[in-house]
């Protein structure tokens, strides 16, 4: 391999795992405050590239160009899978909160049925793309940069500098960190509250909203689209360490590299297996991942 | 109509080999296992793969079962290891990997493509009459299945599983290792699976890994909690409730014209989603099972 | 019969044990008092194995037992009971002691299946031994019911049986005399003495100083993970080391 080719794998792979960023760090939030993997998550993805799709085509001419309207798009279905979220966890996994963990997963996996089955009976199974001006790809050398890329590479990176601005800065923000960072703690000394649970679930919501966004824009957008980045995702999570944001975005992008830089060595289908096996050898060797808590773990 | 009762039996029954196996796996050790599919998937293919160079179904059905039984201890060992969530991702991901592998093995099997003109079962004896023969034969197997389940339940062997439920961490400091049990456990599980898989391949003598999705895993889990996890006669009715679900989506596209098979499946993997949340909600211990047993 | 030589237990920098080295003597009854926080109970999880020593050996009956499971050392004849009991709540008391016991060959699955005579035979033997343990402690009235439903003292005279199924040579008990009723202590007392007197050898981790003089002839002192004393009670408990560490204390 030579050195253009590892170039434009690991470049890929970044874009990759900044997307995949995105869903990381609403799983990983949630596992550690709700502590259950919430299966929901891709396929909450999925809505959100719908929705958008949507959106924007309804836009389309009204607008301004078509990246204006994407821009929109995206606001809106953040909005609105934020909602989505929060009342899936006020109708659902808020009265599964006594419940055993598998109660909680098993209705997230049913949640993610009803959302895919719902999308497909409004929309059909047909993919859709979003409307993008026509670009070609930049040229070093052989290293190729497509400017979309760049745009979703830099997307993703404001979303996640400003949830961690505001995890960092603000007053919930800080609090929702505190939690996730050990909730046996924060429960306590009596700091989670309603309000900070509807935060979170909506945080998740709007995350994956916008992950799916670019995820259609990045390839395209089919009834599969969230499910299919699942497991990258919770490979992400895992290996970043449950409960650390910093440490789900770093784990989304290994994730991210490591699958590229495996494609010319098992093909592009084997990518999921890719996840799978980093997913197990973490879990097998060091649970707690990169930046996580070992108590947390067993 | 016979014919139609015995093929709807043979789903059943097949579904109800897989429920057994699941209900073993979750309902004695508490293994989250969200990979069924993939012993079910390992079980076909084997059967198949060995039937379509000539070796005898009896022996190939043997080897179904110890190929899904032997995918089941890396799984079996990473569950000891692992906190249950971790455990269900980690499941999932194995069966998604195998499904993967089905279907980029291309040389071996024929990938997206897969297994045509498997041998049927009892092929010999031709038509309707094979259709039947199967259906006892599975008969049989379930009958089988459920009684060495009820034999396990009822030995020291099920007693141990009992403590270990209750509390593993006594059973460690009496000098016990819980692993053993679990690991054989999740094994007679799997093979279960994989024996239905071998009937499954020379049933429908077509098989592809599409078949092989995480949507069946799930469809066993509803049965095992359609019928109240931990009871064989709750998986065999949650079993019978599923296909008759399965089947009526079928008679419903048929009474209501302008419904397409595409949104029929969209409309059974809805009920299904929407049934699990439900069942979670309202009703976790199934239909038929006891609050908090 | 254990011999801990400089056994070091660390919980992210915190000395819970520190620097000690103790012997017990085969068939002997040794107390282990000291405040909360001393050290004791870690102490016992690192001789029975639940917790792993940072530094140090541990030896019992001639092994080294310092990097082997619980598990496996309980096979080798150390036994150890818990602050809370552990009984396994849904089966029946009978039944906790039928599962408690060795019984390799006939728990596995093909035993199941293939060899049932041969278990249930094994199981009648067993209750045999089962029901003597249980009329030693006391419990033989009730060996039909599930155990979820025994008070908290009787819960605890089950750990103890379910322990001696094993043929223990020694058995740490944590605080066995905690929450139980007056009534049922002396029955408790009764039983421990009955069992060192099959040459079990005991050490016991106790607040209740009262019941614990009546049973022991030496009585180790723990103070923030260090043994400040060893000897005879008495003579231990006059010690002004020992006074110190207790002001305001038991003694």
């Amino acid at each position: 391999m030579t050195l253009v080719e590892v170039a434009n794998l690991v470049i890929n792979g970044l874009v990759e795992g900044a997307v995949i960023a995105l869903p990381a760090l609403a799983l990983t939030l949630v596992m550690a405050i709700a502590r259950f993997p919430n299966a929901a998550t891709g396929d909450v993805m999925t809505l959100g590239a719908y929705v958008a799709v949507g959106v924007q085509g309804a836009l389309a001419g009204a607008v301004g160009g078509q990246l204006f309207a994407l821009g929109i798009a995206t606001v809106v279905t953040a909005l609105a899978c934020a909602l989505v979220s929060l009342i899936a966890y006020q109708w659902i996994f808020r009265r599964l909160g006594r419940a055993a963990m598998v109660a909680s997963l098993l209705a997230s996996i049913g949640l993610g049925f009803l959302i895919r089955s719902l999308i497909t009976l409004a929309v059909g199974t047909d993919q859709r793309t979003f409307s993008l001006p026509l670009v070609r790809a930049w040229n070093f050398g052989g290293v190729r940069l497509l400017p979309n890329d760049v745009v979703i590479a830099a997307v993703a990176l404001v979303v996640l500098a400003l949830v961690f601005a505001w995890l960092q800065y603000g007053r919930s923000g800080r609090l929702l960190r505190a939690v996730a960072d050990n909730p046996d703690l924060a429960r306590l000394s009596g700091i989670r509250s309603q309000r900070l649970m509807w935060l979170l679930w909506a945080l998740a919501g709007a995350l994956a909203a916008i992950g799916g966004v670019l995820l259609g824009v990045k390839s395209v957008v089919m009834p599969e689209l969230g499910w299919e980045f699942l497991l990258p995702a919770f490979a992400a999570m895992i290996l970043g360490g449950i409960g650390s944001p910093h440490g789900a975005v770093i784990g989304a992008l290994l994730m991210g590299v490591g699958q590229e830089l495996s494609v010319p060595f098992v093909g592009p289908t084997y990518k999921i297996a890719v996840a799978f096996a980093v997913l197990f050898v973490v879990l097998m060797i060091r649970p707690a991942g990169l930046f996580g808590r070992p108590e947390l773990v067993r | 109509m016979d014919a139609y009762l015995i093929a709807v039996g043979t789903v059943v029954l097949i579904y109800a080999l897989l429920a057994i196996g699941l209900n073993l796996q979750y309902g004695e050790t508490g293994l989250i296992n969200f990979g069924h599919v993939a012993f079910f998937a390992l079980g076909a293919y084997a059967s198949a793969l060995l039937a379509l160079r000539g070796w005898p179904l009896a022996v190939t059905f043997a080897v179904a079962a110890a190929v899904a039984a032997v995918a089941a201890i890396p799984l079996g060992l990473a569950a000891l290891r692992l906190r249950e969530d971790y455990l269900a991702i980690a499941t999932l991901g194995f069966s998604e990997t195998v499904r993967l592998m089905l279907q980029e093995e291309r040389a071996i099997t024929q990938g997206v493509q897969g297994l045509p003109a498997i041998p049927k079962l009892f092929g010999a004896l031709g038509g309707a009459r094979a259709d039947l023969a199967i259906f006892v034969a599975l008969l049989v197997a379930v009958a089988l299945a459920a009684w060495a389940t009820h034999l396990l339940k009822t030995s020291p062997f099920g007693r141990l599983l009992r403590a270990i439920r209750d509390n593993e961490a006594a059973v460690v400091a009496l000098g016990k290792d819980p692993a053993r049990y679990k690991i054989q456990v999740f094994m007679f599980g799997a093979a279960l699976a994989g024996i239905a898989g071998a009937f499954y391949a020379h049933f429908l003598t077509f098989i592809t890994p599409d078949q092989f999705v995480p949507l069946v895993t799930f469809y066993v889990w509803m049965s095992i909690i359609l019928g109240g996890v931990g009871s064989v006669r709750g998986a065999l009715a949650g079993t019978l409730l599923l296909v008759a679900f399965l089947e009526g989506s079928r008679f419903i596209r048929d009474l209501l014209p302008g419904v397409a098979e595409v949104q029929m499946a969209s409309i059974r993997l809805a009920v299904v989603g929407l049934a699990l949340i439900l069942f979670m909600l309202y009703r976790p211990q199934g239909l038929f099972g006891k609050r908090g047993g | 019969m254990i011999e801990a030589r400089n056994v070091r237990v660390e919980f992210d920098g915190f000395r819970a044990v520190d620097d000690v080295s103790l012997t017990v003597a085969a068939g002997s009854m040794v107390g282990i008092v000291g405040t909360n926080g001393a050290g004791k109970t870690t102490l016992f999880g690192a001789i029975a194995g639940q917790i792993a020593v940072a530094r140090g050996t541990i030896a019992f009956d001639g092994h080294d037992i310092t990097r082997i499971p619980p598990n496996r050392r309980s096979r080798l004849g150390l036994a150890r009971t818990f602050q809370v009991p552990r009984e396994f709540g849904r089966l029946s008391v009978m039944e906790n002691l039928l599962a408690s016991a060795p019984n390799d060959r006939h728990e596995s699955l093909a035993a199941a299946w293939f060899g049932r005579g041969a278990a249930r035979r094994a199981d009648g033997e067993i209750g045999e031994r089962a029901d003597e343990v249980l009329t030693l402690v006391g419990l033989r009235p009730m060996r039909d019911q599930p155990a979820a439903s025994l008070s908290g003292g009787q819960k605890k005279l089950l750990e103890l049986a379910r322990a001696l199924m094993g043929s223990p040579k020694c058995m740490l008990l944590d605080e066995p005399f905690a929450g139980v009723n007056p009534v049922l202590m002396g029955q408790l007392l009764d039983v421990l003495c009955a069992i060192h007197a099959r040459g079990i050898a005991l050490v016991v981790i106790e607040h209740h100083l009262q019941a614990l003089k009546t049973l022991v002839q030496r009585l180790i002192v723990m103070d923030q993970g260090r043994v400040i004393a060893d000897g005879l009670p008495d003579a231990v408990l006059e010690d002004a080391l020992v006074q110190d560490a207790y002001m305001g204390g038991v003694v």
